[in-house]
């Protein structure tokens, strides 16, 4: 895959809009954003603004209506569903609210899905489930159904669950939105340790204390980046 | 873990309503299985029957089934003529009328009564105790149903009155001794029949019509086979009607037995659609309970042929576990419904309206198969058109 | 010339009017539709009749009408060529030569009463009057028919088996629906509610579902008669009716559909509600 200017997501005037039987409504309109290795980006605005919109076409999940995505130099519409699939797989993590863990499966399990299907041999997914549950601080549950853990520990899960193939990118939608204060903060300070180890993170959020954590803080309105605050 | 892996444990994960799933699948499969046996249960039943009779032609006065047309007319004498002809083992004729054996209560047996004549020493019944009539004595095999009413056993004397003709006759009963006791092919399981020379049944019946019978069966050479016997037989005695087993048995096909293959193919279309309905109910609960998982291992790169073949692999375990199921329990059910259609009277009780041939069995799987792939298509599709990002959505704010 | 042609003609009349005197002479015959169309007979065909397979003792007959046989289900899939005859016309035709005339006899005499209820006393009285010979009210006749007995028994058997398995289809259904409901039922029970109020509330519906069910089924099964029927008349050429949905019938199945259905309902609600009230709501 070629790369233009490092950046992991290039987004030039992308906009998604909605055909409804009331008329089309404009989700998100003409945002253009760069996404380098390494971002921690939080995007923030009142609900319905669009930000889960974004997250969503930054992952690849929906298309654009409008406008050009790059992924790693490669545009995103004009890929098959097929290569969505494999772009998701290998090199974005997805972290949602309600966590969408299987709950037939164990800890374990969950965190090998995604690998098994990358057609990771056996033995190296078994290592990597591991190496990630211990990550998490959850190694002692990784044969606990999900109905067995708590929320925070389903988030965890998640989240390591996410980072099973080694993605680039990892986006995550309201990840503390139905757990306490307290155990949003572990969830946000884990969140900040898989950053620093590299992993760009865009997460999108109501929670400012969880937003203020990110260097690159976007605020979007009505469909649109209304502002963009920087921190050192 | 592969998409069967994955479909195992979502069934798992619910075993109250997949148990119900393979039960469901299992009962309507053992209906389907019966329904097959019986499309072409009779017809193998009643080919096989008439092949262990040991004669593959039936020769008539016209096309009429024998025992239902006129008379063959000097009948001793023409079967005579087949038995000689090259392509032919033996041939007798064979004489159908009623007896009543004046035995086993004040108002006598009522039984069939069969009067045979030919060159060949093979008799349409198996002897099972004593030995065959002699031909010219006045001897008579009977069935167990008749020695079990009358008391009759091998040596036996005993009068008989018979009757030829539709019509009411007195005629003056006739001694004759009961040389054996008989198993006869076409027998219902309450039947009584006796069996003698075509002679002696002629002098039973008032000593008119001596040569004459309702059928001359006829055995083909083992190298010649029936289609060259039905030849040399149709052109030495054109006027008569020649009919072989496998054209009997279209005859049965498309008279009396059509019944049970119409019913069959009704109900073979009802249970599939149950079958079809049931399992497609099924999996689109299960996978409209699941949306919200499904669209995240969607959005965590799973592709659409992954989710498919997981929807797919649900439905293949539910009719594949149904179906291991359906080959007992149909076996069981097929037993118990033959035994109520055998009731039916007439039908002899060699006959069988279910009977297992390795074809059915294939012809099973492959309508499950198609079951299991129809059912899925609904839920497959409503898998391949779910939208990620909108049922992420719908699923926080649900 | 034009005498010779109005001579022609004249002769040609009177061939013409001596076969219709003929024609119309001759004793007249019913023929079964199946005849008519397998053998192109129409009225006012004359045909020829023999009882003996030489065809001998030949007589001719006027075809009068055609009329459709009266279905038979012991002649199912056979092609039902048939002629009616007056009787003295059929004594004719099949007395041997040697028989003297009004020697003959019938199998039955059907006899239509003026109040068909008293053919079983109407039967008695002839038995009784008439030693040899045997008399039966027609209505019993088919019931007592072998093979309609069986036959019974057999459909019967196949009913209870689709039973079972509606019984089970119907049960995964009931449990699915309940357990799609389960986050609400499990909130209610938090809230207070006795368990006794929401299965009361759950046995309602399935009532209300059973009910409607069990009509559309019923609608369904009225269409489906009348597919099935035109179906099988037209494959085997037949008035016979195959499917009836007799008032008898249709309460039957409703009887038991609705029972089936309500009690389905209440055991998927009643496994349901025994679980904690916590874990029901909590997804």
């Amino acid at each position: 895959m070629s790369t233009t200017n490092g950046h992991v997501i290039e987004a030039r005037n992308i906009s998604r809009v909605f055909p409804m039987s009331a008329g089309p409504v404009t989700a998100v309109a003409d945002v253009s954003l760069e996404i380098r290795p390494g971002d921690h980006i939080a995007i923030r605005g009142p609900s319905g603004c669009g930000k889960s919109t974004l997250l969503h076409m930054l992952g690849c999940v929906e298309p654009p209506t409008a406008g050009t995505l790059l992924f790693r130099g490669d545009d995103v519409t004009k890929l098959s569903d097929r290569q969505r699939s494999l772009l998701r797989l290998r090199q974005i993590g997805f972290v949602f609210q309600r966590f969408f863990l299987l709950p037939m499966l164990t800890a374990a399990e969950n965190v090998e899905l995604p690998q098994s299907e990358a057609n990771v041999p056996k033995a190296e997914r078994r290592q990597r489930t591991q190496e990630l549950l211990e990550y998490v601080g959850l190694a002692a549950r990784a044969a606990h159904r999900p109905s067995e853990l708590s929320g925070g520990e389903m988030q965890r899960v998640a989240i390591a669950r996410a980072l099973a193939n080694n993605p680039g990118l990892l986006l995550a939608d309201e990840p503390t939105g139905e757990l306490d204060r307290a155990t949003g903060e572990q969830i946000a300070s884990l969140l900040d340790r898989v950053n620093a180890d590299g992993t760009a993170l865009v997460i999108v959020t109501h929670d400012p204390a969880l937003a203020e954590r990110s260097t690159r803080i976007l605020s979007m309105r009505d469909g649109r980046i209304e502002s963009e605050l920087t921190s050192a | 873990m592969n998409a069967m892996g994955f479909a195992w444990r979502s069934l798992v994960r619910q075993p109250a309503r997949a148990s119900l799933g393979v039960l469901g699948v299992a009962a309507v499969g053992a209906l389907l299985f019966d329904m097959l046996l019986l499309s072409q249960g009779l017809v193998i039943s009643m080919r096989g029957l008439l092949e262990r009779t040991g004669f593959d032609l039936r020769v008539t006065a016209t096309d009429a089934l024998p025992g239902q047309g006129p008379l063959i007319p000097n009948a001793i004498e023409r079967s005579q003529a087949i038995a000689h002809l090259p392509s032919v083992r033996s041939a007798i004729a064979l004489r159908f009328a009623n007896a009543v054996v004046l035995a086993g209560g004040p108002r006598g047996v009522y039984t069939t009564f069969q009067g045979v004549a030919g060159t060949g020493a093979v008799h349409p019944w198996t002897i099972l105790r004593g030995r065959d009539f002699t031909s010219g004595r006045p001897e008579i095999v009977i069935n167990e149903n008749t020695a079990a009413r009358t008391q009759l056993a091998p040596g036996s004397r005993v009068m008989l009155r018979g009757s030829c003709t539709d019509q009411a006759q007195a005629l003056p009963p006739v001694p004759f001794i009961v040389s054996g006791i008989a198993q006869f092919p076409f027998d219902s399981p309450n039947g009584t029949t006796i069996a003698t020379s075509l002679p002696m049944l002629a002098t039973a019946c008032g000593g008119n019509e001596s040569n004459e019978a309702d059928v001359i069966m006829v055995a083909s050479q083992e190298g010649a086979g029936a289609s060259a016997a039905v030849s040399d037989v149709a052109r030495l005695l054109p006027d008569l009607h020649v009919l072989s087993n496998a054209e009997a048995v279209n005859r049965f096909e498309r008279g009396g037995f059509t019944y049970f293959r119409q019913i069959s193919t009704v109900l073979t279309a009802v249970t599939l659609s149950f079958a079809v309905l049931l399992i497609t109910v099924l999996l689109t609960v299960s996978v409209n309970q699941r949306l919200g998982e499904i669209a995240a291992l969607r959005a965590l790169g799973f592709s659409r042929g992954r989710v498919v073949a997981d929807v797919f692999c649900e439905s293949v375990l539910i009719v594949g576990g149904g179906g291991l199921l359906s080959l007992p329990a149909g076996a069981l059910l097929a037993i118990g419904l033959d035994r109520i259609l055998k009731r039916i009277p007439g039908i002899p009780a060699d006959v069988h309206f279910f009977v297992f041939e390795p074809s059915t069995l294939q012809i099973h799987l492959l309508l499950l198969s198609a079951t299991a792939i129809v059912a899925a298509l609904y839920p497959i599709r409503i898998v391949t058109r779910l939208p990620i990002a909108a049922t992420l959505r719908d699923e926080v704010v649900g | 010339m034009w005498v010779r042609c109005l001579l022609a003609l004249i002769g040609a009349a009177l061939i013409a009017s001596a076969t219709l005197h003929a024609a119309d002479t001759l004793p007249s015959v019913l023929i079964s539709r199946q005849l008519s169309e397998g053998e192109h007979l129409s009225v006012g065909d004359v045909i020829r009749l023999s009882a003996s397979e030489d065809g001998s003792n030949v007589r001719q007959f006027r075809v009068a009408g055609v009329y459709e046989p009266t279905p038979d289900p012991a002649r199912l899939g056979a092609v039902i060529r048939e002629v009616q005859l007056h009787l003295p016309d059929l004594l004719g035709l099949t007395r041997e030569p040697s028989v003297p005339s009004g020697s003959e006899y019938v199998e039955t005499i059907n006899v239509a009463l003026v109040d068909p209820n008293d053919a079983e006393a109407f039967s008695r009285d002839v038995r009784a009057r008439m030693p040899g010979i045997d008399a039966q009210p027609a209505s019993g006749a088919a019931e007592s028919t072998g093979p309609f007995i069986v036959l019974r028994r057999f459909h019967l058997a196949i009913a209870i088996v689709t039973v079972v398995a509606s019984t089970v289809f119907l049960l995964a259904l009931t449990i699915m629906l309940v357990d799609e409901r389960r986050a609400a039922v499990g909130v209610l029970r938090l809230i207070g509610l006795p368990i006794r109020r929401i299965l009361l509330q759950l046995f309602l519906e399935g009532v209300l579902i059973a009910v409607v069910g069990s009509m559309f089924g019923l609608a369904l099964s009225l269409v489906s008669e009348g597919i099935i029927n035109q179906f099988f008349q037209w494959r085997y050429d037949t008035a016979l009716v195959f499917v009836r949905v007799t008032p008898q019938v249709a309460a039957v199945c409703v009887a038991i559909a609705i029972p089936l259905g309500v009690s389905a309902t209440v055991v998927a609600s009643w496994a349901l509600l025994r679980r904690n009230g916590l874990r029901l709501a909590r997804r």
